[in-house]
């Protein structure tokens, strides 16, 4: 009777028995290298270039770059152990980062590499972490990416410069300072309830935690290392909420939840918003839309084009008054009532996987990757801000020259680079959420209120960094 | 006093079996013959010897194989269950050491072959005796007898087996796992290739929470109130659009049914994120509230509680109703038309066939259906997850007031990689969900008169 | 005097009928075709729009969908989810069918443990189990394999028997007598009865078993690593944001196949016992 439950059985433990058999013995002669990109460079073609450009150099020594070809965001924790990762990986610093903990990427000797002397120390920090008691660098910065404000200057008043530009240096007032950014808006939306003047995604996490930094808050103590000490409520971190709170009284509910985000480029075309803010890769898109807008309105392709490039500005983030009450008027002439916003950003470059076939080659394609000639054709075809500052020839490239600034003054303020980074997104996004939403509604929030706020995402935060780890 | 009575009574109980148990193993082994005994030497032997030549080697067969699988890796993985590894991976090194969930994971395969093992040989062993026994008095069966028999009187073994070895696979397997890893401190920092070691803390961990028992409160009430509200809603409806698709006067019945079948067909998590931009902030429902000069709803924002909830709920009974009515639709043709016939002749009306007929066919064929939905509501993932997944409340612990314990111990678990941590809440809510749900299955009248209709 | 009143009650009964189907229509329709609108919308973006619908149509977005496959090779992902879906449809199917037939017409020890077992085992959270799931497959040599994934689909289907088996319990045991007396073995009678008479509940299986795969994107996500291997849903929900038409167009287009396979089988949906030429 039991035969069939025997058989199949049987079988069973066969193919059980199979399985600790099998072994992964193939050996190819050629030497691939599995490089995995991010999805942009795929698409604009920059992979196919620097790959190309990669086998075409080292024709003849047997060694060829492939796209690794799977989703930008792979787990290497997961999938590396098991022979599934790519060889060479291009991360934001807090991915790749998280890996050093289970040494799934190598170390790297960055002071061997061509592009050490011209990669300023403060990216390189990013990818500082300290392995059983000494520091190793675990990456090669390519690009840093930070947020910068988007305007339209076809927006502007038509008496800016008389009346906008108090401290005459031919920069509109509205966007070099907060206290005229939320005037200009607030003028903007008294005559026309349909129209933003500043108007952005109020719960974005990146963009928006810089109002907290600049007021004295920090992510993690011990420059961004010891998770136990969780600074997004210190200092007078609750200004810098207020600000938040102020801002969302110049928009409505849509600041409090991913609208701005998702309309932002088209919004920014057909005139609903004034001012963005966003990171400089969408800046493409920015361009698209508003090109399609020109022609619309009977331009030709070119001239919409042209139009679209002279009329779209990028520029670093508007001063803050150091009082922090953006709602009043200060004197903008006078430089010691004012402070550069600080922001949070990125630091993205390559790691080598431990679990690469070949290392040595690894290590040569990161170094190709990252020389010169190819960290400026991604900056051309992808217009990323690059990490290397002989990159900068381009005089006119806006962005690149505030990200090294600020890179440089601390201004910038770098993502953790640690495993417990990822328990801090969704607490932070709420509490901004919470504080967007009375912001631009009911608006009872009391100064203290900002305070409590901060105080339970903090506890948040805590709570599952700490107690449950 | 009667407890204590209790207690006695079951333990003469298992006295009196152990008592019966070593006596019958007694009465066993005085009574077996040589084909019994070679059959507990090498599995098979008393299968020949009774002249079962195909179904000896058979057994033979397996026993070779598994001693293969036990010298092989077996034992090793068996060792490696109650280690889970000695020696750390250093992968910069290229030092290739213990992976403590593989181990894990082939230490439950060697349980389950251990198991199968003793299993096929008391199975063996009983087969011999059996067939000694019969060979003196009348014809032992043959291998074709056997297989003519599976096709017939034990028809449900062999139809049982495949599912049964998927599901075992598939579903089990997996089960256990994650169970026993809620006795590991596996998760956070102790992932591969760190060494993951047999631990309560998890459990410990939980107790030790405060936020935790109030959290678990919150989310398990709305979670049984989302359950049953949401089960009842989806399943009347779906019945009442089945039964009107099937309403005589109703002309081109399949056309009116694509309706309900497009929105099916477009995936799952397609329509929540559309929905979930449609009812946004800058969404189309909004716009067209403001464009009537209305201020925008927060429909799924942070102070929504209850208007998120009854967006969730619609939402859900949007993608969920279809397929009731599919399968309520299906179940329908079954009904036995002469009882209309009947009931016709007897004069009574349309209503009252509806409540003697109708009403309690459908009711007792699709109260599998009713359970099956509402194990799949209590478990819904998607909706809150596509609708609100950025939004943590006050007074829950990593947690919104819509959140669904799934939600929760996905937030918990996969978000931040707490799987010890994880697996010991989900061990938790399987246990409450499934003693509720099985004494209510139980008492279901589907279970307890299957063949009513029969 | 009667006849005219039973005659405008029906008439009034058919207004109703009518109008309810219509209302429940629109309910199902809006949702879809708004979604099937915005995939034509010109500029490829659903929040331009001032009110529900596009102003401006093209079929760029469609033709996106399926030329442009450098990074995002929509056709190869289509043809894999295809070939998943038919897989598990059928082998799941066949394994959920055996299942409830022989839970619902046999009586053996183990089968009320069985059942309650698999209720029980359903109320178990499914992603926790999704680690096993994916050791379990490292362990096989299954990644990057579309037959892997189709079993894993087809093998838990029958957890799912449930329903089925109430479906099972509603046929009337007086048709098997019969064909016992005339010495049917039960494969026989499985065959030549049970199968017939159980069309809706087989189509209705298929179906459900056909469109899982479609939507599902947390497994195949796991196990398939390699882009062109990916399915329709992992690829869709790789999608930037940037990307919202094709989007659409994309998870319109997966309606296609579970449609047709709608229409061609929605006439055995309603063919079983009552239309059937057996009757109890």
């Amino acid at each position: 009777m039991k035969k069939v439950w025997s058989v199949v059985l049987a079988a069973l433990l066969v193919v059980c028995a199979c399985v600790s058999l099998i072994s992964c013995g193939k050996g190819g002669k050629e030497i691939i290298i599995r490089v995995l990109e991010n999805d942009t460079a795929k698409d604009k073609g920059y992979l196919d270039y620097l790959l190309n450009a990669f086998n075409e150099k080292y024709k003849d020594q047997n060694v060829k770059a492939v796209d690794a070809n799977m989703d930008e965001y792979c787990d290497l924790e997961n999938d590396g152990p098991y022979g599934y990762g790519p060889d060479v990986l291009y991360q934001a610093n807090d991915i790749l980062m998280k890996y050093v903990n289970g040494k799934h990427i190598l170390p790297i000797e960055i002071s061997e590499l061509d592009c050490y002397e011209h990669i300023p120390q403060n990216a390189w920090d990013a990818y500082k972490a300290n392995v059983e008691g000494r520091d190793v660098y675990c990456g090669v910065p390519v690009n840093v990416q930070q947020p910068l404000l988007f305007y339209r200057k076809d927006m502007l008043p038509d008496n800016w410069k008389t009346d906008w530009d108090k401290n005459n240096n031919d920069i509109p007032d509205m966007v070099e300072f907060w206290t005229e950014m939320y005037r200009y808006s607030k003028s903007i939306r008294d005559t026309d309830k349909s129209k933003f003047g500043y108007a952005v995604n109020l719960t974005n996490e990146y963009f928006n935690s810089g109002f907290l930094f600049s007021y004295g808050a920090y992510v993690f103590g011990n420059n961004n290392t010891d998770d136990k000490d969780i600074g997004l409520a210190s200092g007078d971190a609750k200004i810098g909420a207020k600000i938040i709170w102020d801002l969302a009284g110049l928009m409505d509910l849509k600041c409090a939840d991913e609208s701005f985000t998702n309309a932002r480029t088209t919004m920014l075309a057909n005139g609903t918003i004034f001012a963005n803010v966003c990171t400089p890769d969408i800046t493409t898109q920015f361009l698209k839309d508003l090109a399609l807008e020109y022609k619309k309105q009977g331009l030709s392709e070119e001239q919409a084009n042209e139009k679209a490039n002279e009329n779209l500005i990028l520029t670093t983030l508007p001063k803050l008054p150091k009082n922090g009450d953006i709602t009043v008027e200060q004197d903008v002439t006078d430089e010691t009532l004012w402070m550069s916003q600080k922001t949070m950003g990125g630091v993205n470059g390559y790691g080598i996987s431990s679990y690469a076939k070949n290392r040595e080659w690894s290590l040569k394609f990161v170094e190709f990757a990252t020389s010169l000639e190819m960290v400026t054709k991604r900056q051309e075809l992808l217009g990323i801000v690059p990490a290397r500052d002989d990159a900068l020839t381009n005089e006119d490239d806006i962005a690149t020259k505030i990200t090294f600034q600020n890179l440089n003054d601390g201004t910038l303020v770098v993502m953790p680079s640690i495993s417990s980074v990822r328990a801090i997104w969704t607490p932070i996004k709420s509490c901004f959420k919470t504080i967007a939403t009375d912001g631009c509604g009911k608006r009872t929030f009391s100064i203290d209120d900002m305070q409590t706020e901060l105080n339970k995402m903090v506890a948040n935060i805590k709570s599952q960094i700490e107690t449950l780890q | 006093m009667s407890k204590e009575k209790t207690k006695i009574n079951v333990f003469t109980k298992i006295g009196n079996r152990f008592k019966n148990g070593i006596n019958g193993l007694k009465l066993f082994f005085k009574k077996c013959g040589r084909e019994t005994y070679s059959s507990m030497a090498f599995m098979g032997l008393g299968q020949i010897l009774n002249g079962q030549f195909v179904k000896g080697i058979l057994y033979a067969l397996a026993e070779v194989a598994i001693v293969v699988y036990f010298a092989l890796t077996g034992v090793k993985d068996f060792i490696g269950f109650f280690t889970l590894g000695t020696t750390k991976a250093d992968a910069w090194l290229q030092l290739a050491g213990d992976n403590s969930v593989i181990m894990l994971l082939r230490g439950i395969l060697s349980w389950i072959v251990l198991t199968v093992t003793v299993a096929l040989y008391l199975s063996c062993i009983k087969d011999a005796n059996k067939y000694a026994e019969i060979k003196g008095v009348g014809n032992v069966p043959s291998f074709r007898d056997d297989l003519s028999s599976l096709l017939n009187k034990n028809f449900f073994k062999i139809a049982l087996a495949l599912p049964l070895i998927g599901v075992a696979i598939f579903n089990v397997l997996p089960i256990v796992f994650m169970i026993l890893i809620a006795f590991t401190n596996y998760g956070g920092e102790i992932v591969p290739p760190e060494l993951v070691d047999w631990s309560f803390d998890s459990f410990r961990k939980l107790i030790a929470l405060g936020d935790f028992s109030q959290t678990f409160g919150r989310i398990l009430a709305w979670n049984f109130l989302w359950a049953t509200a949401s089960t009842a809603f989806n399943y009347f409806a779906g019945l009442g659009l089945a039964l009107l698709y099937n309403k005589k006067c109703v002309k081109g019945k399949a056309i009116w049914r694509a309706f309900p079948i497009l929105a099916y067909a477009v995936p799952g998590f397609i329509t929540l994120l559309a929905f979930q931009f449609m009812f946004s902030n800058g969404g189309p429902i909004n716009n067209m509230i403001v464009n009537n000069g209305g201020q925008i709803v927060d429909f799924l924002g942070i102070n929504s509680k209850w208007i998120a909830r009854g967006i969730g709920f619609f939402v859900n009974a949007w993608l969920s109703i279809p397929s009731i009515m599919l399968l309520a639709t299906g179940i329908l043709t079954n009904i036995n038309t002469d009882l209309y016939e009947a009931a016709r002749i007897d004069g009574a009306n349309g209503f009252v066939q509806f409540r003697k007929i109708t009403l309690p066919f459908v009711l007792f064929s699709t109260t599998p259906v009713l359970i099956s939905q509402f194990v799949g509501n209590f478990n819904n993932f998607g909706v809150f997850y596509f609708l609100r997944k950025d939004i943590l409340t006050d007074g829950y612990l990593a947690a919104n007031d819509t959140d669904l314990l799934i939600n929760w111990l996905y937030r918990l678990s996969i978000d931040n990689n707490y799987y010890g941590v994880g697996a010991a809440i989900s061990l938790i809510i399987f246990v409450i969900t499934s003693v509720i749900s099985l004494i209510v299955y139980v008492r279901s009248s589907a279970y307890k008169r299957e063949d009513t209709f029969k | 005097m009667r006849k005219p009143g039973i005659r405008a009650k029906k008439v009034a009964d058919s207004c109703l009928t009518y109008a309810i189907l219509t209302v429940v229509s629109m309910v199902f329709l809006f949702p879809i075709l708004w979604l099937v609108l915005s995939c034509f919308s010109a500029n490829g973006s659903i929040y331009s729009f001032n009110g529900f619908f596009p102003t401006s149509f093209s079929f760029d977005s469609f033709k996106n969908l399926f030329t442009d496959t450098k990074t995002y090779n929509y056709p190869s992902w289509f043809g894999y989810t295809l070939l998943v879906a038919v897989i598990s449809s059928v082998v799941g199917t066949l394994l959920v069918i055996l299942t409830a037939f022989t839970i619902s017409s046999f009586q053996f020890s183990g089968r009320k443990f069985l059942m309650k077992g698999a209720l029980v085992l359903g109320m178990f959270p499914s992603f926790m189990g999704m680690t096993a799931v994916y050791l379990l497959m490292t362990q096989f040599g299954f990644i990057n394999n579309h037959v892997g994934l189709a079993l894993i689909y087809a093998g838990g289907a029958p957890m799912g028997y449930l329903v089925q088996k109430g479906f099972f319990d509603t046929i009337p045991s007086s048709i098997y007598e019969a064909a016992r007396i005339d010495g049917a073995s039960n494969l026989h009678i499985f065959c030549t009865i049970t199968l017939p008479l159980s069309k809706p509940i087989i189509v209705y299986t298929l179906l459900t078993q056909f469109a899982w795969p479609w939507s599902d994107f947390i497994l195949p996500k796991l196990l398939l690593k390699d882009r062109e291997l990916w399915t329709v849903a992992v690829g869709l929900m790789s999608l930037p944001e940037t990307e919202f038409a094709r989007f659409a167009a994309g998870s319109v287009f997966i309606a296609v196949p579970i449609v047709i396979l709608y229409f061609f089988l929605s006439k055995y949906l309603i063919n079983g016992l009552s239309a059937g030429a057996v009757k109890g």
